[in-house]
């Protein structure tokens, strides 16, 4: 099996770290602190040094230490073909800048080939919780990383709903220009039936995954399914006929859309709806079962970006473990022992299946941290 | 708080509202042409005018001209029959350098774009139409941009260019030439993958 490993990470003005240099373990890494002494901080940099951006905010000047100019993050990383060093200068100013063996990185984008993660922290909760808005993002997310087209098409698919948009509200005002509509329909349709597909296998592919892990989970009493819910009918998974069903669509609310000023239709108004024994987990699950749901979610992701990447990713657990019962943490474990995982939590006593590991463990005390020896081993 | 006499401040002004000068570029045009003898400074400003007063569109192709119709459509040497259409002026001369295109243009002006506020009667279509209704055209090309707005443009016009039986083409957009695959960008990659052709 191919090792991706987090070996050093420095961080210089970075939050409330004015100088830090951790080595850490190839395997499990403890941070534990009382709260509000930047254990998340620690995470976020490390999340950061994978995809460019932080979890919390996009506002790079929240990350650079107060009444500093500049901030520093350098990761090293080794892997089966060597060791690579990722470096990011934030700047309160300026955009951000990466490199990637000390040469410049065009774009975010090709962090994604040098160190991934998946994340795992309580507000992942509001995946299932909220509006569809989460889920889409979710999925956009994922695909823009290992897919630069799906980028492109999202991208041109936003600006030319935009246009569209603009048009029905100036079509209310000015009638004649109903004659331009079918131009921005066919490009909608174009492009939005590229993402509508990409999509659909996407969650295909999720839920093969997540529903083998969500039935270990529960000891097999749960059958998860994902389904990727469109407003265009799409099940033939063709791009020509999803093209043909969008432009339908469109055509046939035309009316409707002028009158709205608004697109009523598309991937845009899209969803992913999780099921639990066929019941949807959104309105009838517990609070443990969506728990359950988005842990299955986050591990498959981790197994997805194996499938693609041909790497397991870090498992970064941000004060994710408390809220876990002792069954769901015993298969949590069970990833632990696969790939290099991170793990934040306010006391030792509540991990007990980590005591006899072999570890590192941090202890975080207002921008400090210290390597607890008598625990590390 | 103001530093500057005020002809001065007029004149940095004026020149900062041009494209492409910032603050300090216009303060220092501005110092220079104070520093200039008189008569260059009226050569300047004639010239200005000049340009500004006796250039107008072209009747046939819209584009910018002193005569009308311009030195392109009133050329012999020219395929009358072939129109090439594009986005502006500068476009017009992109494909001049390239010495090889023969036919004649159309110049939109502007491209589709309802977020700007920009429909189809506010750049050069309808002079379009009427030209080919009223002349003997073999191929319209569609030059704009491949970009959102200038696909919508070309889209656009093919609708309605179509029905009336002439034969309508796009550009192809892809891989440049002397360019290495290895260094195109996946996008464009797919496109020229996309447009590909048998041999």
């Amino acid at each position: 099996m191919l090792v991706l490993q987090l070996r050093e990470l420095f961080l210089k003005k970075y939050r409330n770290y004015i100088d830090l240099e951790l080595s850490f373990h190839p395997k499990l890494n403890l941070i534990v602190g009382p709260n509000a002494q930047g254990k998340t901080n620690i995470l976020e940099s490390i999340f950061l040094s994978c995809t460019g951006r932080s979890h919390r905010t996009p506002r790079d000047r929240e990350l650079i230490q107060w009444g500093s100019e500049q901030a520093f993050i350098r990761a090293r990383v080794e892997k089966q073909t060597g060791t690579s060093e990722i470096a990011i200068r934030l700047h309160a100013r300026e955009k951000k800048k990466v490199l990637i063996n000390q040469s410049p990185a065009a774009r975010l984008g090709e962090l994604m080939g040098h160190l991934n993660s998946v994340l795992f922290s309580p507000d992942d909760l509001k995946l299932i919780k909220e509006g569809p808005s989460e889920r889409r993002r979710f999925m956009d997310m994922e695909l823009s990383q290992i897919r630069p087209r799906y980028f492109y098409y999202l991208q041109q698919y936003n600006r030319i709903l935009n246009h569209r948009n603009n048009l029905l509200k100036e079509i209310q005002k000015k009638p004649s220009l109903t004659s331009t509509l079918p131009v921005w329909n066919q490009q909608l349709a174009e492009a939005g039936s590229f993402i509508i597909l990409q999509r659909m296998h996407f969650i295909s592919s999720l839920q093969t995954i997540a529903q083998e892990i969500h039935s270990k989970i529960t000891h097999g009493s749960e059958t998860l399914t994902l389904e990727y819910k469109s407003s265009i009918p799409c099940n033939s998974g063709n791009i020509e006929k999803i093209r043909d069903n969008f432009l339908k669509i469109l055509k046939a609310r035309q009316d409707e859309d002028i009158e709205s000023g608004l697109t009523g239709k598309g991937c845009h108004r899209d969803d992913i709806v999780f099921q639990i024994n066929g019941m949807d987990v959104r309105t009838f699950g517990s609070q443990g079962q969506k728990r359950t749901t988005v842990l299955s979610l986050k591990l498959s992701e981790l197994e997805f970006m194996f499938k693609e990447t041909g790497e397991y990713p870090l498992l970064l657990l941000d004060d994710a473990m408390s809220e876990l019962d002792t069954g769901r943490q015993e298969m949590l474990m069970e990833y632990i022992g696969k790939v290099q995982t991170f793990i934040t939590l306010t006391d030792m006593n509540h991990l007990p299946v980590l005591k006899d590991r072999s570890k590192r463990v941090y202890r975080i005390y207002s921008g400090n941290a210290v390597l607890d020896e008598s625990l590390s081993f | 708080m103001n530093y500057y006499i005020e002809p001065v401040a007029r004149l940095i002004n004026e020149l900062s509202r041009l494209p492409g000068i910032g603050g300090k570029t216009a303060q220092r045009l501005a110092f220079h042409i104070i520093d200039l003898p008189i008569e260059r400074v009226r050569e300047l400003t004639q010239a200005i005018m000049k340009a500004r007063e006796g250039i107008k569109y072209c009747s046939v192709c819209c584009n910018l001209t002193d005569q009308d119709p311009c030195a392109i459509c009133s050329s012999h040497h020219r395929d009358h029959s072939l129109i090439c259409v594009v986005k502006d002026s500068r476009d017009v001369i992109a494909m001049e350098k390239m010495r090889d295109y023969k036919g004649v243009y159309h110049i939109l002006h502007g491209t589709i774009s309802p977020m700007e506020g920009i429909g189809p009667d506010e750049i050069r279509i309808k002079e379009l139409l009427n030209r080919v209704n009223n002349s003997e055209i073999r191929e319209v090309i569609l030059a704009t941009n491949p970009d959102v707005e200038g696909e919508a443009t070309a889209v656009y016009i093919s609708r309605l260019l179509k029905p009336l039986g002439i034969k309508v083409t796009r550009i192809a957009h892809g891989i440049p030439v002397g360019g290495d695959l290895e260094y195109a960008d996946e996008v464009t990659l797919s496109k020229a993958l996309e447009g590909r052709r048998e041999m």
